[in-house]
């Protein structure tokens, strides 16, 4: 009789800590920028006025080194959010793989809104290995060349915007020496380092500009990945950078360790993103005049210019009591006051399709002057390609751009042979 | 009670040492026979791990680096500090001073005094090139030339560390009986014979500490290349742990992290036993 009071307290105590589970609010976690936390405090304010049987609370990510260590460290731990906006996208395979993110096409209509808010390449990118999509494409930060107009007069000989020759010419024109010979300006600068991001924001732009947004890697059905940047753009782009170093157009050294060189007209342009358009405003000065351009391409290049669109994403994470209400509360943030509203706070761009020209953000955009040129360029992005080792996949290219594009140890051909061997070693044994 | 008494007191010991030392130990051994990424179930893979390592042409070349980095390192540090130690024994004015002062860099928190070298080796900014400029001479890429950056490391941790061997040495030095000395200089022993055959056979014990304290850091080489290099250029800082490091929280390739792992704590522990058993035929 003992024995079947206790089983009966054991099991009233398991059904309703599962109730519990069901009820319990839902948890939203958003990047630590001052905008995008306002941004996920209105939203998710305005929905527990509309759905209060639904009780929702955001968070700013907990802070650690990289967002990335943050959610990796939660999922290991268990203690990952219902909603994560701001998943690199690189990112996702890995966790779909593990099983740890919902499929989101298996909630009723999200087919229906990803047609309407994408093209058949961006639902392709971000399409998994095995059929589903486990993220909502949110914001990009598209990288550009920043330039600066009052040095670099656009459509001139030497002014923006530039194809390869173009460029180099603007090297040679801005270039000069110290007392002592030493280069003391540069045409621009980009991490120098071997570090596997670092290649996201130099060679990678540069390759999808070239070769009007090839992928790296390609993959026929029944058979494992191959590398698919063994090809004429991606042995331009190393050559294009290793002249822009060779002929010190560029800067070896770490210049991002002393007084920003942008602001401090030490260079003059740079491959950045939206994101330096406020800090600009902030502490340029008056004297600095500056736009953003598309990424330079190969001479004689024609066709619309692609670059790397930084892609950040919304997941929801499998721990979620409730993923349907998840969904409802995510499409708040990704209709078009969403959007709009994102790119208020936070001065970046929501990703859909057409919306240079979409009249629901067009006044926003002629408000914003300098942000147009960045929303002109999010008909022309891409993201990374979805592989579990795409972290592995840039670091090998680190390699042989330092060997070759910093060092000049190897050839381009070689160099980018090299890559896509070891790619190929890479993905045969993963 | 009383038979369980020792064992309660043992106990604390006993369970840090289970929790913290054996368990992860006995993990890692396992996890090297697994392909694991921390948030799939792991695999069996057998003996996949150990061969990779066999063809994994960087692992090596890290420790290859880790070696070059030890053969400037250790010497450089014993020279040095059994330098200084040999002018403090001496009686100069504000020896406790320069005790205090050559002993500060190891208080100092590692990173912040990477930082600061970073600064002080910069290329264009850094304030020894700065210094060579204004001398006319040239400058000198510290840190971007694949050649000298290893060594540039190896200078900046022998300063960072100096401080510790030359306390050592100093207790080694002041245990050498004066008369030994006197007797020498009586038989006009030269100043090099009086080290070579009075001070290095008496200080041999200190000498072997701070040889093997020295292996076992240089070997654990991380902070310094992290934060400087990150590896570079050309992976020519790159050492072992570092690479250990890369595998396990880069690339979360869990199985073979602790594969790497060890093996070069065998390696650390052979040369170890080498040098102990040099140092016994030596004695």
């Amino acid at each position: 009789m003992r024995q079947l009071l206790v089983l009966l307290f054991l099991f009233v105590i398991s059904c309703q800590s599962r109730e519990l589970k069901k009820t319990r609010e839902l948890v939203f976690w958003c990047s630590n920028n001052g905008g995008e936390i306002q941004f996920a405090k209105e939203f998710a304010e305005r929905w527990q006025r509309t759905r209060p049987d639904k009780p929702l609370r955001y968070q700013p990510i907990p802070e650690g080194q990289s967002s990335e260590e943050i959610i990796l460290a939660s999922v290991v731990g268990k203690t990952t959010p219902d909603i994560y906006a701001n998943m690199w996208q690189g990112s996702v395979e890995l966790y779909a793989k593990a099983g740890v993110l919902v499929p989101l096409d298996t909630i009723a209509d999200f087919r229906s809104f990803i047609r309407a808010r994408c093209d058949s390449a961006m639902i392709r990118e971000i399409t998994s290995s095995d059929g589903h999509i486990y993220q909502v494409p949110w914001k990009v930060n598209p990288i550009m060349t920043l330039c600066n107009t009052r040095e670099l007069t656009p459509n001139t000989a030497t002014g923006p915007p530039y194809d390869y020759s173009g460029y180099l010419r603007a090297g040679q024109h801005v270039q000069t020496r110290d007392a002592n010979g030493y280069v003391n300006r540069w045409l621009g600068y980009t991490e120098v380092k071997a570090i596997w991001y670092q290649r996201l924001f130099n060679f990678y732009p540069l390759y999808l500009a070239a070769s009007n947004g090839a992928p790296l890697l390609t993959q026929q059905p029944g058979q494992p990945p191959k590398a698919a940047f063994n090809n004429a753009a991606a042995v331009q782009v190393f050559r294009f950078l290793q002249t822009l170093y060779r002929n010190n157009y560029f800067a070896r050294e770490r210049l991002s360790a002393t007084r920003d060189p942008f602001i401090n007209q030490r260079i003059v342009t740079q491959f950045t993103g939206p994101w330096q358009l406020s800090y600009l405003d902030k502490f340029g000065g008056a004297n600095l005049r500056y736009a953003f351009y598309p990424m330079p391409v190969p001479d004689g290049y024609k066709g619309p210019i692609y670059t790397y669109g930084d892609p950040k994403n919304i997941v929801i994470f499998n721990t979620c009591p409730d993923p349907v209400a998840a969904w409802a509360f995510v499409r708040t943030l990704v209709d078009k006051p969403g959007d709009l509203r994102l790119m208020e706070l936070t001065g970046q761009f929501p990703r859909r399709q057409q919306l240079d020209t979409d009249p629901y953000f067009t006044p926003f955009l002629a408000k914003n002057p300098r942000m147009a040129p960045l929303a002109r360029q999010t008909r022309y992005i891409r993201g990374v390609d979805n592989s579990e080792v795409i972290v592995e996949v840039f670091d090998i290219i680190s390699q042989e751009y330092e060997a070759c594009v910093i060092f000049g140890k190897k050839t381009p051909e070689a160099a980018i042979a090299d890559a896509a061997r070891a790619v190929d070693v890479l993905l045969m044994t993963e | 009670m009383k038979k369980l008494t020792p064992y309660l007191l043992v106990s604390p010991y006993v369970l840090h040492f289970a929790v913290f030392v054996a368990f992860p130990v006995v993990f890692s051994i396992v996890l090297t026979f697994h392909r694991w990424n921390i948030i799939s179930p792991m695999e069996y893979i057998g003996l996949s791990n150990y061969e990779r390592l066999l063809h994994d042409r960087l692992f090596w070349q890290a420790v290859w680096n880790t070696v070059r980095f030890l053969l400037v390192h250790i010497p450089l540090q014993i020279v040095v500090a059994l330098g200084l130690a040999e002018l403090l024994n001496r009686t100069v004015r504000g020896a406790s001073f320069f005790r205090g002062a050559f002993f500060l860099p190891v208080i100092v928190s590692g990173v912040v005094v990477t930082i600061l070298w970073q600064q002080l080796l910069g290329f264009n900014a850094g304030l020894i090139n700065r210094m060579l400029t204004g001398l006319h001479l040239p400058r000198v890429a510290w840190l971007d030339d694949p050649t000298i950056a290893m060594y540039s490391i190896a200078m900046m941790a022998t300063w960072k560390n100096v401080g510790l061997y030359v306390i050592l040495f100093l207790v080694g030095l002041q245990s050498v009986p004066e008369q030994y000395y006197e007797a020498a200089d009586l038989e006009g022993a030269t100043a090099w014979q009086k080290f070579r055959y009075i001070t290095l056979p008496i200080i041999n014990p200190t000498l072997f500490t701070v040889v093997v304290l020295s292996t076992i850091s240089g070997f654990s080489l991380f902070i310094e290349p992290y934060i400087m290099t990150e590896g570079g250029p050309l992976n020519s800082t790159l050492s072992a742990v570092m690479y250990i490091y890369k595998q396990a929280f880069q690339y979360y390739h869990m199985g073979y992290s602790a594969t790497l792992g060890f093996c070069f704590a065998l390696l650390i522990l052979f040369v170890v036993i080498i040098q102990r058993r040099y140092v016994e035929q030596e004695s």
